[in-house]
């Protein structure tokens, strides 16, 4: 079985165009040639009385009705594509399948004589290429369940993060494609703390897994590595660590491996703080943020430092591969992981991803994500790559960013922010990425 | 070796009693009953784009031929799925007993 790509719609965001019809036009266009909305087989429905738009298009249903109403298989689901195709061969012009559809997604056209339907274009659709407000997307992440949903996920169903967990999301995606013959090190924080290296005599993870010092991970990987080569095994050795293990006080150790160039897979999972323990602050603490160690109160504000960029100080070793990466953005993760992955053949594979922490950052459990993607969006956590030898490349345009406050506001642990701090942290971003760009040659 | 499922456990019996403590029980606790809120599937609109399956944490989605379901023995209800769905085919309701 397989998940398909789907076109969606973001009403609020087309909204703020104000009836471009860019993409009835695209649509008219290419299915007929011409630039009447007639022959459109996307329709935007203005809302009544100054509610948001409406779309009416195929969705290209997973149960449809239109195929069951169909009387003479005119219409049928293909299960490569997932798009409902139409046969005009055998349609008989009985209308039955516009009656049967919610969403407005086949309609007669009076002058063919027949019905129409999206047909996606053939995984191309112009309407979304005609969109200028991004209003219309086209989503293509299904590409990663076909790849990935029949390879076992190597931790066990029950793990106790907390709800809307991102670190139990990345955990999961990450082992599951780097696959069983891995041996994985998870120094102390959330990754053990949630069962991965497991309680009393039970285990949470379903490769030979081990818990280091905070300090020593990435030497004590190091070390089994050299045996099992040695031993002529070829064995993934793999750490998941947060920031403070990696950043702070397993920071001589993560240096001296990527300085050795050791075949390591490092992947940090950077929720800014000591989340595991009670919300300490750590090197990679924003400026701003509240913590318990960093309270807000009539002196203090959050905390008074800039966080230290750990990604770009591991991308300064000069290591195999060094990226940044974002879950929000799972394709371009996969990509990463997939090159980190040959890196760590080679020598030291380094991958730093934002993980936003509903119970430390006080967020909603379910804007876990949305959270992530603002961080992106507003340049908080550029994506980027780099190999050895080459130039950094971003992985997301960090042109013409959102405010800073868009990522900000989503957070409770920046809620006290006054100007002058969120002054100053959209400085730092803009800093960050002036940086960033240097070293990318853009400036 | 195959790259998609897990070795098979080791004989343990061969290890000695005082090396180290070494787990070799899966832990078998099941977080469904942590949930406040149930996420609840239309089937009618459910394209199968896979969104929920791979936002999802606690990867407790599963697939039918025609829709995602949710397997309740492991959804601990954070509620990413409803959110990120793109056709809003997910609802929250809540878990009552």
């Amino acid at each position: 079985m397989t998940a398909y790509n789907t076109i969606t719609f973001d009403p609020s965001r087309c909204k703020s165009c104000n009836d471009c019809d860019a993409c009835m036009t695209a649509c008219s266009q290419i299915k007929s040639g011409t630039d009447d909305l007639l022959y459109s087989r996307i329709k935007i429905i203005a809302g009544m009385n100054g509610s948001l738009p409406e779309l009416a298009l195929c969705r290209q249903c997973g149960d449809p009705e239109c195929t069951k109403s169909c009387p003479s298989t005119a219409l049928t689901k293909n299960e490569q594509t997932g798009v409902i195709d139409w046969d005009k061969s055998l349609c008989i012009d009985c209308l039955l399948c516009t009656v049967g559809c919610t969403y407005g997604g086949i309609t007669y056209n009076m002058t063919l004589n027949h019905v129409a339907k999206c047909d996606m274009c053939d995984g191309d659709p112009a309407c979304v290429k005609a969109c200028p407000s991004g209003a219309l997307s086209y989503v293509t992440s299904a590409g990663i369940f076909n790849d990935q949903h029949d390879r076992e996920d190597l931790f066990v169903p029950g793990l106790s993060a907390c709800q809307g967990c991102n670190s139990e999301m990345i955990m999961r995606h990450s082992l599951r494609k780097v696959g069983p013959d891995t041996v994985l090190a998870t120094p102390p924080g959330c990754i053990p703390g949630m069962g991965s290296v497991g309680f009393n005599g039970t285990t949470g993870t379903k490769v030979p897994v081990f818990h280091p010092l905070l300090t020593n991970t990435a030497s004590m990987l190091a070390g089994l590595k050299k045996q099992y080569n040695r031993m002529g095994r070829n064995v993934t050795a793999m750490a998941l660590a947060g920031d403070g293990g990696a950043g702070d006080v397993g920071f001589q150790s993560l240096s001296g491996a990527a300085e050795r160039n050791d075949q390591i897979l490092f992947i940090v999972v950077d929720n800014e703080g000591y989340m595991n323990t009670g919300m300490q602050a750590s090197g990679s603490t924003s400026y701003g943020s509240w913590t318990t160690t960093t309270p807000v109160g009539s002196e203090m504000k959050g905390k008074r430092t800039n966080q230290k960029n750990l990604a770009m100080i591991m991308m300064n070793h000069n290591c195999e591969y060094v990226a940044t990466a974002s879950t929000a953005f799972v394709e371009d993760y996969y990509e990463k992981l997939d090159k980190a992955l040959a890196a760590s053949e080679r020598g030291f594979a380094y991958l730093h991803i934002y993980s936003p922490c509903p119970t430390g950052w006080r967020f909603p459990s379910s804007q876990t994500i949305e959270v992530c993607r603002k961080g992106v969006e507003t340049n908080f956590a550029p994506l980027w790559e780099y190999e050895r030898g080459g130039e950094l490349r971003f992985t997301h345009s960090i042109d013409d960013p959102l405010p800073v406050e868009a990522y900000l506001n989503l957070s409770g642990k920046y809620r006290h922010v006054s100007e002058e701090q969120l002054q100053h942290i959209q400085e730092q971003v803009n800093e960050r990425v002036k940086t960033l760009k240097r070293f990318a040659g853009l400036n | 070796m195959s790259k998609m499922k897990a070795h098979p456990r080791p004989d343990m019996s061969q290890v000695p009693d005082n090396l180290c403590p070494v787990a070799t029980i899966e832990n078998p606790m099941l977080p469904g009953d942590w949930r406040a809120e149930r996420p609840i599937v239309d089937r009618a609109k459910c394209v199968k784009c896979g969104i929920c399956w791979i936002f999802c944490p606690v990867q407790c989605i599963v697939e039918k031929r025609a829709w995602f379901d949710v397997n309740y023995d492991t959804c601990k209800g954070c509620g990413i799925c409803a959110v990120e769905c793109p056709h809003r085919a997910i609802k929250m309701i809540e878990e009552v007993k």
